[in-house]
C-alpha cells in the first residue's frame, strides 16, 4: 500500500497489465462490500465486483485525475450493479411467467449483507468514507489524505455514517437521543 | 465534560485519535455517566461488525480472477485489432493506386475462387442435416478459409445458378458468378467500374463441383455418418455429425429440432474451411445476382484469362512470391490461407515496382491463378510436396515442389531456379 493509485494507473498505461492487481488487492473490499450491499448476495458482488475491475482496466485511458480513481470505480460498479439488477429482474420476470407463480421472488437480501446494504444507502461522502475505513483497511488519517479531508471531518463523517446506518439497522436497545443527521 | 461533547468525541476515542488530556476527560466521563456508556458499547458493537464484514470482504482472491479476465479479453481484442488492421491495410492500398487496385483485385478474385469449392469427388456421407441446404434455392452463409480467427470471412448468396460473393476485407469488391454462362461479373463499387472475368474451365468446374457435392451428399445421407451426440455452440444446442473419407473430413453442427446447419468445418488435404451463419430460403433480390453492369457503373476492358491453369501458371506464382514479395527467398509455406495474406504485401511491392496498369493486373493475376493449380493437385488427393523453405530463387540444386501428374509414374520436380525434370519416386530429395 505504499505506492498511490497514480503510480499503480500509471504503470498499467504504460503496459504492465500486471501491476492493475495492486489496484485490485486495494479495493477489492471496497468495491465488494459496495455491490454486496446493493447486489445482496456475495456470488453476485464478486461476479460484478471482477466486470467492474475489467471494465476500468479496460478504460483506463480516459479517467481523467488518477487521484479520483476510487470514485470513478464507484461509478463504474454502480453501473454494473444495475445492469446486473436489470438482468436479475427480466430473469426473474420470466421465471414468474414461466412457472405461473404470482409470488415474484424478491432480491434475497442475505442477513449478512443487512450493514452492506445500509452502507450502501448512505449519501456518497458519507459511504465513501466508511467504505475507505472498514473495507479498504485504511485508517482515518489515510482516509483523509485519500480523500483531501481534514481529520476532523473524517471522524465527523464517520460518526454521522454510524448514527445513519444504526438507525437504518435499527439496532435492538438504540438510544432515543441518538442524533440523525438527514 | 458534558455528555454532548463526550459523545462527539466518542469516534475520535475509538480510533485513538484525541491527544492525551481529551482521552483522559472522555474516560473520567464515561466512568459516571451511564447513556455515554451505552453509547459508546453500540458503537463498539457496529465498528466490530464493519470490522468483521470487511475482513471478510478483503479475503477474497479477485485479484487473480480479473487479472486472468484482463488477459483473456486482452487476447481477444488483439486479435480483433491485428484482423481489422489487416483488413484496413487491404483496403487501403487497393484504393490507393490504380494499379495496385486492380492488380490485387485480380490476385482477391482469384485466391477467393479457391476455398472450400475445391471439392472433388467426396466420399463422404452425412445426415439429414444437409437437407436443407440441398432442397434450398437460395442461401446465403459465410465462410473462412484458414484460422478462423485471423482468416478473411467471405459471404455466399446463392440463388439458383447465380453466387454473388464479399470478402469482409474488400467490402467493396462485389463478384457475381453465373455458372450457367460460366462468366463472374467482378463490380468494385468504390471506383464504379465494373469488368466480365471467363471462368470456364478449372475454375467454372470448382463451382460446379461443390452443387455437385451437395447433391452427392444427399444420395448417401444415410449410409456411413457418424453421430458425435449434442454440443452446445455459441449457446445453442446442436447435434455433431462427422464423416472422414480418404481426403477429407466434414463435421456440421445443426439443430436438433429442425435439422439446419449451424456450422460446417471442412478439413480437404491440408486446407481448413469454415462455413456458419446459414440462412435457408431467404429472399434474395434477383438484382444482387444480376449480371448485368449496374447503372452508373464504367466497364473495365479486360482480358483475364481464367479459362486453364497449368503447371506453367504455378511456376509464374512461384516466381512472383519468390521474388517479388519476398525478395528473393521462396516462402515458408504455400497454403491458400498464406497465399491470401500475401495479397496485399504483394499490392504494396508492386506499388514500389512501378508497374504499368497492365502489368500489375497480370502479375496480380498470375500470382492467384498459378495457386489454384497448387489447390486443385492438393484438394484433389494428388500426391504433392513444398519444400522451398529457405531456399533462394535461382538455387537449381534444391527441389522447391513436387507432385505426381495424373496417371504419371514419375513425378514432376520443380527447383529452386523454376526449372522442371522429371523423377522416378526412389529419386525424390529425402
Amino acid at each position: 500500500m505504499s505506492e498511490n493509485d497514480k503510480y499503480y494507473i500509471e504503470r498499467c498505461l504504460d503496459g504492465h497489465p500486471d501491476d492493475f492487481r495492486y489496484i485490485v488487492r486495494r479495493y477489492q473490499g471496497v468495491l465488494l462490500a459496495h455491490l454486496a450491499g446493493k447486489l445482496g448476495s456475495r456470488d453476485r458482488a464478486e461476479e460484478a465486483a471482477q466486470e467492474s475491475f475489467v471494465r476500468a482496466y479496460f478504460n483506463m485511458n480516459k479517467l481523467r485525475s488518477p487521484g479520483s480513481f476510487f470514485s470513478w470505480l464507484l461509478g463504474i460498479a454502480d453501473r454494473v450493479a444495475k445492469e446486473h439488477r436489470r438482468k436479475e429482474m427480466l430473469h426473474q420476470q420470466r421465471e414468474v411467467i414461466r412457472s405461473f407463480s404470482a409470488e415474484a421472488a424478491g432480491p434475497e437480501l442475505s442477513q449478512d449483507y443487512g450493514l452492506e446494504a445500509a452502507i450502501a444507502e448512505l449519501p456518497d461522502s458519507y459511504r465513501r468514507v466508511v467504505l475507505l475505513r472498514y473495507y479498504g483497511g485504511r485508517s482515518c488519517s489515510e482516509v483523509a489524505q485519500q480523500l483531501d479531508l481534514p481529520l476532523g471531518t473524517v471522524t465527523k463523517t464517520l460518526s454521522r455514517a454510524y448514527a445513519m446506518l444504526r438507525k437504518s439497522l435499527q439496532q435492538p436497545g438504540e438510544t432515543e437521543n441518538c442524533e440523525v443527521q438527514k | 465534560m458534558k455528555c454532548a461533547e463526550c459523545k462527539e468525541s466518542l469516534v475520535a476515542y475509538l480510533e485513538g485519535l484525541l491527544a492525551e488530556d481529551q482521552k483522559h476527560a472522555v474516560t473520567e466521563h464515561l466512568k459516571d455517566c451511564h447513556s455515554c456508556q451505552a453509547e459508546l458499547k453500540q458503537l463498539t458493537n457496529l465498528q466490530e461488525r464493519l470490522v468483521s464484514n470487511g475482513k471478510a470482504a478483503t479475503r477474497s482472491d479477485l485479484e487473480n480472477q480479473v487479472l486472468n479476465r484482463i488477459i483473456r479479453e486482452q487476447k481477444v481484442r488483439l486479435k480483433a485489432a491485428e484482423k481489422a488492421s489487416e483488413g484496413l491495410k487491404l483496403r487501403r492500398l487497393i484504393m490507393k493506386n490504380p494499379v495496385t487496385r486492380v492488380a490485387v483485385a485480380a490476385a482477391v478474385i482469384v485466391v477467393a475462387a479457391i476455398g472450400i469449392y475445391s471439392i472433388s469427388e467426396p466420399a463422404i456421407t452425412f445426415a439429414d442435416v444437409v437437407e436443407p441446404i440441398l432442397t434450398a434455392r437460395t442461401m446465403i452463409f459465410d465462410y473462412i478459409v484458414g484460422d478462423e480467427q485471423t482468416g478473411s470471412t467471405i459471404t455466399d448468396t446463392i440463388s439458383g445458378q447465380r453466387i454473388r460473393r464479399v470478402m469482409a476485407n474488400v467490402p467493396t469488391m462485389n463478384m457475381i458468378i453465373d455458372l450457367d454462362s460460366s462468366k463472374m461479373l467482378v463490380l468494385d463499387d468504390s471506383e464504379k467500374t465494373a469488368a466480365y472475368v471467363d471462368i470456364q474451365g478449372q475454375v467454372q468446374e470448382r463451382h460446379q463441383s461443390f452443387v455437385k457435392f451437395l447433391r452427392h451428399v444427399i444420395t448417401k445421407i444415410k449410409d456411413n455418418h457418424q453421430e458425435l451426440g449434442e454440443q452446445e455452440i455459441n449457446g445453442q444446442k446442436a447435434i455433431v455429425f462427422e464423416a472422414t473419407g480418404p481426403n477429407e473430413r466434414v463435421k456440421i453442427w445443426a439443430d436438433p429440432e429442425t435439422a439446419a446447419p449451424i456450422r460446417i468445418e471442412l478439413t480437404l488435404g491440408q486446407m481448413f474451411a469454415v462455413m456458419k451463419n446459414f440462412q435457408i430460403n431467404p429472399p434474395v433480390d434477383d438484382s444482387l445476382v444480376s449480371m448485368d453492369v449496374p447503372d452508373g457503373y464504367t466497364l473495365a476492358k479486360t482480358d483475364l484469362d481464367m479459362t486453364d491453369v497449368t503447371e506453367k501458371d504455378f511456376i509464374e506464382s512461384l516466381r512472383i512470391w519468390a521474388k517479388v514479395i519476398r525478395d528473393g527467398t521462396f516462402p515458408d509455406e504455400i497454403s491458400s490461407e498464406s497465399a491470401m495474406k500475401q495479397v496485399p504485401v504483394l499490392g504494396a511491392k508492386l506499388t514500389a515496382l512501378n508497374l504499368s496498369e497492365q502489368e500489375g493486373t497480370q502479375m496480380g493475376l498470375s500470382f492467384g491463378k498459378g495457386m489454384m493449380f497448387r489447390q486443385v493437385l492438393e484438394t484433389g488427393g494428388r500426391q504433392c510436396h513444398y519444400a522451398g523453405q529457405d531456399v533462394k530463387l535461382g538455387d537449381a540444386s534444391k527441389a522447391v515442389f513436387w507432385y505426381l501428374p495424373d496417371g504419371s509414374d514419375t513425378y514432376r520436380v520443380i527447383y529452386g531456379d523454376l526449372s522442371v525434370k522429371d523423377v522416378a519416386p526412389e529419386d525424390l530429395p529425402k
